[in-house]
């Protein structure tokens, strides 16, 4: 004790007081244990961009076997499912419009005679836009199916003739990084960078603030502490259970979603420790414009949303228009979601992220600098 | 604690070294429109009981924040023991305590752990901790309440706790901010002694107190009144340049009374103390005073003047 410099000395008493005292707020180990797994499995589970099992309405005019069959075949890929039958364009209107059906079939009249008479003929396909992502995806799953239901029919033709099929052109997706297209590996990582937000940002804004609240930060800076230790601190333990959160997600998302990790962990713990000094940081600056916790809550929370929006976790930053893509490169949010998902799922490698780890620790250094400096003043 | 050599207490022969320990000099501070502090200028000899006096709003607490360091002003220099204590860094800290008006102390923390945490923040090593925090709860009678959490203290203990982690690193110069405050009649006699006993023993304790009655146990007092100091000076000898004659209003409707005394030029304090009216009048002006009030079925009785009279007095005529 006697040996251990003053500085030390007063760093791990605050660091001991900060553990205690958040083991005791039961909201705040809410918010840092059990929510980071509620992310993980809600996030894992319910947000999911493939789409199966579409409810479908079957409008079937023809009612022939042939047209029985196509419909059988169609829905027996798994994409579109049977959400009843109807021969009521209004039932149809009304389906979609509760939400009960997305998507309608509608089999004209005389197709099987059509085709036995080698006519052509059209399927009708009704979408709800409502939902763009899921309306393109019954679309392709309609077009594919009756596209290859003629390809087959032509060669059967050609066959009964004796001709051989002409040669196809066939275009032949080879998926890399994530083949089964599965959302979860691409989620996951979202999950991690959102959630270091909210343990990490939320949590040492409203810290402090609860210290301003209370009286107890000027009872601090009487003693002989410098304002610097104190800050460290306060973040010494966010910053670990921001890490240990991290690894929390990641394993969950490794043994129960299946995410790859083909990349160097190390590069990960880099880009996580970096990415928590921006995630302090902002939290820093956002307690010393704040005077109650409440207020610390609620700029949080109005920094996390486009923060998050304007990062690429949920939506690419390439579908955005040109000056919100340049917005974004501000967001060192931005920067750790493409280093996750660079590392874990491409397993990219230092020479590939470099530039985004460097802009990490700039952001981190800025922010921490610029609040630290704004934290002195007010207290003075 | 109680090793010192004998002094009277009250006495101003305590300071060994030289130099004021505390220093106010023409202090303003504004907040928005309101100038909490308005050139206000005191100072307080070492091993001195300073009491700064004066009504909710006056700037007493402004006034503690600067000495401690805490705000930035406008004007003027707060010094302790010769040092700006915003930037005197460990040096001022180490010789300072402050025990703040409101909450000051971890909530969610026991009893101990405010303590050890607030001592280890000055460094002390263990073995003193263990020493020094053994006797002030043995002075302050928390020792049965450690493992208490501080929210669960009442208000009494809570002060007492909170002086007691402003004690643990034995400052020489003491700042309270109304430690009386919301105290019970018990508790508030054992802090005055504890008081005048760390006094006896050399620290210089500077307090602020709405309570008159209190003034007149420090050595010295100070009013201060709209960020300014109106007196200062040791309580008797103020009290003995005070030249009004003070009386108690005896019968009366009161509503009336207070009617017919504020007509007179020559009432200059007036106070209810309990069912009776305390007045201060300039000297030799009983007699229109008595007069004034014969029509109202009242009549004045002589008592002594004390401070509350004297201040009550004071600020009136600022306010003239």
């Amino acid at each position: 004790m006697i040996t251990s410099p003053r500085w030390s000395v007063q760093l791990r008493a605050v660091v001991r007081k900060e553990i205690r005292q958040t083991v005791r707020d039961r909201r705040i180990m809410f918010m840092l244990i059990v929510a980071p797994l509620l992310q993980t499995v809600v996030f894992g589970f319910a947000v999911d961009f493939q789409f199966d099992h579409v409810p479908t309405l079957v409008v079937d005019h023809d009612a022939s076997a042939q047209s029985r069959e196509h419909i059988r075949r169609l829905l027996a890929d798994g994409t579109l499912r049977d959400a009843g039958h109807t021969t009521e364009l209004g039932a149809v209107q009304r389906k979609l419009q509760t939400g009960d059906a997305a998507a309608a079939l509608v089999l004209p009249e005389g197709l099987a005679r059509a085709f036995a008479a080698q006519r052509a003929a059209e399927v009708q396909v009704i979408l709800d836009g409502g939902d763009p992502n899921r309306a393109v995806v019954v679309a392709g799953a309609a077009s594919r199916y009756f596209g290859e239901a003629a390809e087959s029919m032509v060669k059967e033709r050609l066959a009964a003739h004796g001709i051989a099929p002409p040669p196809l052109i066939r275009a032949t997706p080879r998926i890399w990084f994530n083949p089964s297209l599965k959302t979860p590996p691409y989620m996951i990582p979202g999950v991690m960078t959102i959630l270091l937000v909210i343990t990490t940002t939320l949590v040492t804004a409203m810290g402090l603030a609860r210290e301003r609240e209370m009286g107890t930060l000027e009872q601090v800076l009487v003693t002989p502490i410098r304002p610097l230790f104190l800050l460290v601190g306060k973040m010494t333990p966010f910053l670990v259970i921001g890490c240990f959160d991290v690894l929390l997600v990641l394993t969950a998302g490794v043994w129960i979603f299946g995410v790859p990790l083909h990349g160097s962990l190390a590069l990960v713990a880099t880009g996580t420790v970096l990415y928590v000094l921006c995630t302090l940081g902002i939290g820093l600056l956002i307690s010393t414009v704040s005077r109650t916790q409440q207020q610390a809550f609620l700029a949080g929370f109005l920094f996390a949303m486009p923060a998050i929006l304007l990062s690429g976790v949920m939506t690419p930053i390439r579908a955005m228009p040109f000056w919100l893509q340049v917005v974004t490169t501000f967001n060192p949010v931005r920067y750790y979601i493409e280093v996750l998902r660079a590392v874990l799922l491409k397993g990219a490698g230092l020479v590939d992220i470099w530039w985004r780890l460097l802009a990490l620790l700039g952001f981190g250094l800025a922010l921490l600098t610029v609040a630290s400096l704004r934290f002195h003043k007010r207290v003075a | 604690m109680s090793t010192a050599p004998a002094a009277t207490p009250g006495g101003t022969t305590m300071g060994i070294e030289a130099g004021a320990a505390l220093e106010a000099q023409a202090l303003v501070r504004c907040f928005g429109a309101t100038r909490a502090l308005d050139g206000l200028s005191f100072t307080v000899g070492r091993g001195q009981l300073f009491g700064l006096v004066g009504a909710d709003g006056a700037g007493k607490t402004t006034a503690i924040r600067a000495l401690a360091g805490l705000i930035t002003l406008d004007a003027g220099r707060a010094l302790v023991l010769g040092r700006d204590p915003a930037k005197g860094g460990v040096a001022v800290r180490e010789s300072l305590g402050l025990m703040p008006q409101q909450a000051s102390l971890y909530p969610d923390l026991s009893v101990a752990e405010n303590l050890r945490f607030f001592a280890r923040l000055y460094c002390l090593p263990r073995a003193l901790f263990r020493e020094r925090s053994a006797r002030l709860l043995d002075i302050t009678r928390l020792g049965p309440f450690l493992d208490r959490r501080a929210d669960a203290l009442s208000g009494g203990m809570y002060k007492k706790l909170a002086l007691a982690c402003a004690l643990l690193h034995r400052p020489e110069v003491l700042l309270l901010d109304e430690p009386t405050n919301g105290v019970d009649p018990v508790s508030r006699r054992e802090l005055w002694a504890l008081l005048h006993e760390l006094v006896h023993d050399g620290m210089t304790v500077l307090l602020s107190t709405p309570y008159m009655d209190e003034a007149e146990r420090c050595h010295c007092v100070g009013l201060i009144h709209h960020g300014r100091l109106l007196l200062a000076g040791e309580p008797r000898a103020l009290l003995a340049t005070f030249e009004d004659e003070t009386y108690e209003v005896e019968g009366g409707e009161r509503e009336q009374v207070d009617q017919g005394l504020a007509s007179l030029a020559e009432v200059h304090a007036a106070s209810p103390a309990g069912a009776t009216l305390r007045i201060a009048v300039a000297r030799g002006s009983a007699g229109t005073v008595a007069g004034a009030l014969a029509p109202l079925a009242a009549s004045l009785r002589p008592v002594a003047p004390n401070f509350e009279d004297l201040f009550l007095a004071r600020v009136r005529q600022e306010a003239a």
